[in-house]
């Protein structure tokens, strides 16, 4: 869409603060809550489109420095809401562990965030490639104007697109809730790794992110484990801007038109 | 008349593109812009697509105002534009590229059958319909877009440009398919620089020289213009 939403890890802390507030600290059930943390972010997306990316479409560095101005803002409520000391922490709801081959070990609250998230990603994928609204949704990011003349209604494509990229944000952060420290900078992070996923895999490739995604995600638990997770997010950034620099379009981007 | 196009202006900014231009087209027509770069041609078309609204006049088509309509609207009344430079989806399919074109319609087994059609049409879509739509020759990727329009099964074709930059051959096959969809009752609206070409395939003709239609009348006529000829003609 033209969109860069720098707002989107503060989305994820967003998801994760309603898991902290409505689960650990109200008693809410993990899965309603989870619910809630969709629908509230999904709202958030809604407005952001509606006031900020709308009225800026035809400049994007505007929309852009309009979504740094609500990440600020997101941190701020986060902090009043939360108070700004040690981080939170939410009990994870699945207990024990799933021992495969007596060696392979992963806490079920892992197994369940792992099943959810591919559920997730392969209807993301399925709405995008066999659907007719994710077909027009792709036609809306190549070229606007001629998915207009297609008698696509461009507007309530862009509401759709951020609806489904904002709820997914929502679920992110109800998943990684009990899975991490929960604090109004946490979405740092998460962009700082989407960035890296989504450019070393190919801006606009839903297949160069997963693939990115899961060899960003190994290489940072490798160097973690060895040199420090400092030492990992450094690197991490470095093999971005030598994907930069070698390959710009990243592994699956489609070239550049134009 | 089918479609009416009364006297419309329209600004870039401060700049005017159409300073007063008329035309029209009636039932299972074929007209023709023609006229220099810059004179207003893309933009007539853009306009009575919605792609650009008129500060003045008015565009009228079967019998009710549209220049204040949006693009998607103005489709889905039967007005299909070809854009210039083809436009298509180079990332998707070109069978996804076509059943975007019916996007509007919910007629499934209707649109299998113009899809089918359209594949009939153009034999070498159908062998390349699973292929990524930027990957194909200039050629096919206009066809595509031609294909595309016709997928909403528009009442008028609005094509710009069809023939820019593609060789001979293939600009008298395109030629040939528009006089073959004209002929089924699909009214055509054609802008070109290749103004031979033009006038040889349509019924009437409109000359736009710096926003304003500076000449009109039978294609026929217009080719024996000494005006025509000199300025549009190389003869």
């Amino acid at each position: 869409m033209g969109v860069v939403n720098f707002a989107h890890g503060e989305l994820v802390m967003a998801g994760a603060f309603t898991i902290w507030l409505l689960h650990a600290q109200f008693g809410l059930g993990y899965i309603p809550a989870i619910a809630a943390a969709i629908v509230l972010v999904t709202a958030i997306g809604l407005l952001m489109e509606r006031l900020l990316f709308r009225p800026t479409r035809s400049d994007p560095l505007a929309g852009l420095i309009c979504s740094i101005g609500v990440l600020f803002i997101l941190q701020v409520i986060a902090a009043l809401i939360g108070g700004d000391g040690p981080s939170k922490q939410v009990p994870p709801p699945f207990h024990g562990t799933l021992v495969m081959f007596d060696v392979l070990r992963i806490p079920y609250q892992r197994v369940f965030s792992l099943i959810i998230s591919a559920a997730a990603l392969g209807t993301l994928w399925f709405f995008l490639t066999r659907s007719k609204f994710g077909w027009a949704l792709r036609a809306v990011a190549m070229d606007r104007e001629a998915a207009e003349l297609q008698g696509i209604n461009t507007d309530r494509i862009s509401v759709i697109a951020i609806g489904v990229g904002t709820a997914l944000a929502g679920l992110a952060g109800g998943l990684i809730a009990p899975l991490t420290n929960i604090n109004p900078h946490m979405g740092h992070n998460v962009i700082v790794t989407a960035f890296i996923v989504t450019i070393v895999g190919g801006v606009g490739s839903l297949s160069g992110a997963v693939l990115a995604a899961i060899l960003y995600a190994v290489f940072h638990t490798l160097v973690t484990v060895y040199f420090g997770g400092t030492i990992a997010t450094i690197s991490g950034l470095v093999l971005m801007v030598i994907v930069l620099i070698v390959k710009p379009t990243g592994l699956m981007g489609a070239k550049v038109s134009e | 008349m089918l479609l009416q196009v009364n006297d419309i202006h329209v600004h870039y900014g401060q700049v005017a593109a159409l300073k007063g231009v008329s035309l029209e087209a009636g039932e299972a027509d074929f007209v023709t812009l023609i006229g220099s770069n810059g004179a207003g041609k893309s933009t007539t078309l853009r306009t009575i697509s919605g792609l650009n609204h008129p500060s003045a006049g008015e565009i009228i088509f079967d019998g009710q105002r549209i220049d204040h309509l949006s693009a998607d609207k103005i489709l889905k009344m039967g007005i299909a534009h070809v854009p210039e430079g083809r436009r298509i989806f180079k990332d998707l399919t070109v069978t996804e590229n076509l059943l975007l074109g019916a996007f509007t319609r919910d007629d499934q087994a209707e649109i299998r059958k113009d899809l089918a059609g359209v594949f009939e049409r153009f034999p070498r879509l159908n062998e390349r319909k699973n292929q990524t739509a930027g990957t194909m020759s200039g050629g096919e990727q206009q066809m595509l877009s031609i294909g595309r329009a016709l997928m909403s099964r528009p009442r008028i074709l609005l094509l710009d440009e069809p023939s820019l930059g593609l060789a001979p051959v293939i600009v008298r096959e395109i030629a040939h398919l528009l006089t073959e969809i004209n002929k089924q009752g699909v009214s055509i609206v054609l802008v070109e620089q290749n103004a031979e070409l033009a006038l040889e395939l349509s019924r009437h003709g409109y000359v736009l020289e710096t926003g304003n239609v500076a000449l009109e009348g039978e294609a026929a006529s217009l080719m024996d213009n000494d005006h025509v000829r000199k300025a549009y003609l190389g003869i």
